[in-house]
């Protein structure tokens, strides 16, 4: 692999995204949404009722369940664990924002007749396939980061006192670097391959996003008790999502039929 | 060099290549010649390791085309494909930068500034592509064709849509090419243009129909027509004209006669004309154009 010949077009996937923001606005859109639902959850409603968080027994009783913040106060130690809930949200940024970049990646350059030219230089498909993972991740992982900043301000600023300390740990941390791109490559991934065999960009979106099931069905276990995954269980989780990804990319390369895109696609 | 040998393409049940062998010499231009669906495209295709023959072979410089050498023998060929295929968000510049990373120059910002020049696209080279004419953007595509310097070069069309000015620049630009030891494939409908440009011309209709000098295949469909010209009345000159043929006629006050071989017969005719006192202006064997061979061959399939 040359990563002079993956940078060369990560840099085309740049300069036209920074020419088309608007394909970003979903991911802004949902990181705002996420910033408001878990801030309006956590800290406006119960100040609104005048219902405190720590009065709720079961929420109590499900906040213990984690682990960790013994020092903090009743309310606390909820929102401790409503936030926690929330950053699962921060794994979908990335995801749903980079889905229609990466939807298009193939089939998109195929459309605008950008393909031929493209492949006819020396790119192989392997390099051409990370350029355009990492094209539509990068931008997108960006501003989930900056939602992520934006929320830990929050906290820092709004949250009973202790909570943002608790919040800035070993789990946070596996969360939003290691499960986060690798659930994002993944998806991505995913997303290219069908880009590769499909002559619809919608079809390879829609394929792409089913990601977000498991990781929903693991947002509503943790709320609901049934599950807890301590840092270590989501670093495995995230190295395993990394392994998939690396088969995924084997198997987008192997699948990849130059050939067919050029001729059978109109 | 070019070679092919033997190509064949099926999709399907479809022929759309069948057993077409050439050679493209190094500083030699070589046009392709076809209606649409005569397989140009998908000939220029399996040059470029696009896509992979259904049988035969294709070699550059020697090294014969594959998976494995497919990523070295593309760098050595500029390929223009039939669409300019630009990216319409990217300035002409950014988008010359992109391809010079994809080969790897050494220092590209020189060499863009030279294609840039070259193509006359210095003052647009901030304008996104989008914004440009046809033209404009075929020249772009040129320019990113020939930004590495490659020794190959598989031209699509590479003047269609251009102005009549800046055709006869591409012209010259493949000229000096050609003259700095390039090989160069190009397929084109303009007839004229491949009888300027062109060393030799293949006509493709499938299978490979013809593949010869232009002089050469023009030469093929000779009439023996002759035409003389003399000062005076030429019916005066129609008795030993006669003589060639027992048929030579006048048409706008020239002599039409045909003759069985020209190059062989031509010369006792102009003997036997200033010996009867005929004063020649001008004698001329009729020579069919490349179109008519062309319409010819294809008459023929």
């Amino acid at each position: 692999m040359t990563m002079t010949r993956v940078r060369a077009l990560m840099r085309k996937e740049f300069l036209d995204l920074a020419r088309n923001r608007t394909v970003l606005l979903p991911v802004v859109f949902i990181t705002i949404m996420t910033l408001v639902i878990a801030f309006g959850i956590a800290i406006a409603l119960p100040a609104m009722t005048g219902q405190p968080l720590g009065g709720d027994g079961d929420l109590l009783r499900l906040s213990t369940l984690m682990g960790g913040g013994d020092d903090l106060s009743g309310d606390g130690r909820v929102q401790l664990f409503l936030f926690h809930q929330f950053l699962l949200l921060f794994l979908v940024i990335p995801i749903t924002g980079a889905m229609s970049l990466a939807a298009h990646a193939v089939v998109g350059e195929k459309q605008a007749r950008t393909l031929e030219p493209l492949l006819a230089t020396p790119i192989t498909t392997f390099e051409l396939l990370v350029a355009k993972v990492l094209g539509a991740l990068i931008p997108t992982f960006a501003v989930s980061l900056i939602g992520l900043a934006l929320y830990l301000g929050g906290i820092a600023l709004l949250a009973a006192p202790g909570v943002a300390g608790a919040m800035v740990g070993a789990r946070t941390a596996v969360l939003v670097l290691v499960v986060g791109p690798a659930a994002a490559l993944v998806s991505l991934q995913a997303a290219i391959v069908i880009s590769s065999r499909v002559n619809d960009p919608r079809t390879a979106q829609q394929f792409g996003v089913m990601i977000i099931i498991p990781l929903s069905a693991l947002l509503v276990a943790q709320f609901m008790g049934t599950v807890w995954l301590s840092s270590s269980s989501l670093a495995l989780i995230g190295l395993g999502l990394f392994g998939v990804w690396l088969l995924l990319t084997v198997f987008s390369v192997a699948i990849f039929e130059r050939e067919s895109i050029l001729t059978r696609w109109r | 060099m070019i070679s092919a040998n033997r190509l064949t393409r099926r999709f399907g049940s479809r022929v759309v290549v069948d057993d077409v062998s050439f050679e493209v010499e190094r500083a030699e231009i070589v046009a392709l010649l076809g209606p649409n669906g005569a397989g140009k495209t998908t000939t220029m295709r399996m040059l470029a390791g696009l896509i992979a023959p259904t049988s035969g072979s294709v070699a550059i410089d020697g090294v014969g085309l594959t998976r494995a050498t497919g990523t070295l023998l593309r760098s050595r060929i500029g390929f223009l494909t039939e669409a300019p295929g630009v990216w319409d968000r990217l300035t002409v510049r950014e988008n010359l930068q992109v391809y010079s990373g994809l080969y790897g120059l050494a220092h590209p910002n020189g060499v863009i500034d030279r294609a840039l020049e070259l193509f006359e696209l210095t003052g647009q080279a901030s304008t996104r592509t989008a914004e440009l004419s046809k033209g404009m953007r075929q020249k772009v595509a040129l320019a990113r064709a020939l930004l590495h310097e490659p020794r190959i070069l598989l031209l699509d069309e590479p003047t269609s849509g251009l102005d009549p000015e800046i055709t006869r620049s591409v012209r010259t630009l493949l000229d000096n090419r050609r003259a700095a030891g390039c090989s160069i494939l190009l397929s084109t409908h303009n007839l004229d243009e491949a009888e300027r440009l062109a060393d030799r011309v293949a006509v493709l209709h499938g299978r490979l129909l013809a593949l010869d000098r232009p002089a050469v295949l023009r030469q093929r469909l000779r009439t023996g027509r002759v035409m003389v010209r003399v000062a005076g009345d030429p019916a005066s000159q129609l008795e030993v004209v006669r003589r060639f043929d027992r048929d030579a006629s006048i048409d706008a006050e020239t002599i039409v006669l045909r003759l069985g071989d020209a190059e062989r017969d031509t010369p006792a005719l102009v003997s036997a004309l200033t010996g009867a006192g005929a004063r020649i202006v001008e004698i001329r064997q009729e020579v069919p154009a490349l179109e008519d061979v062309y319409l010819h061959l294809m008459g023929d399939r």
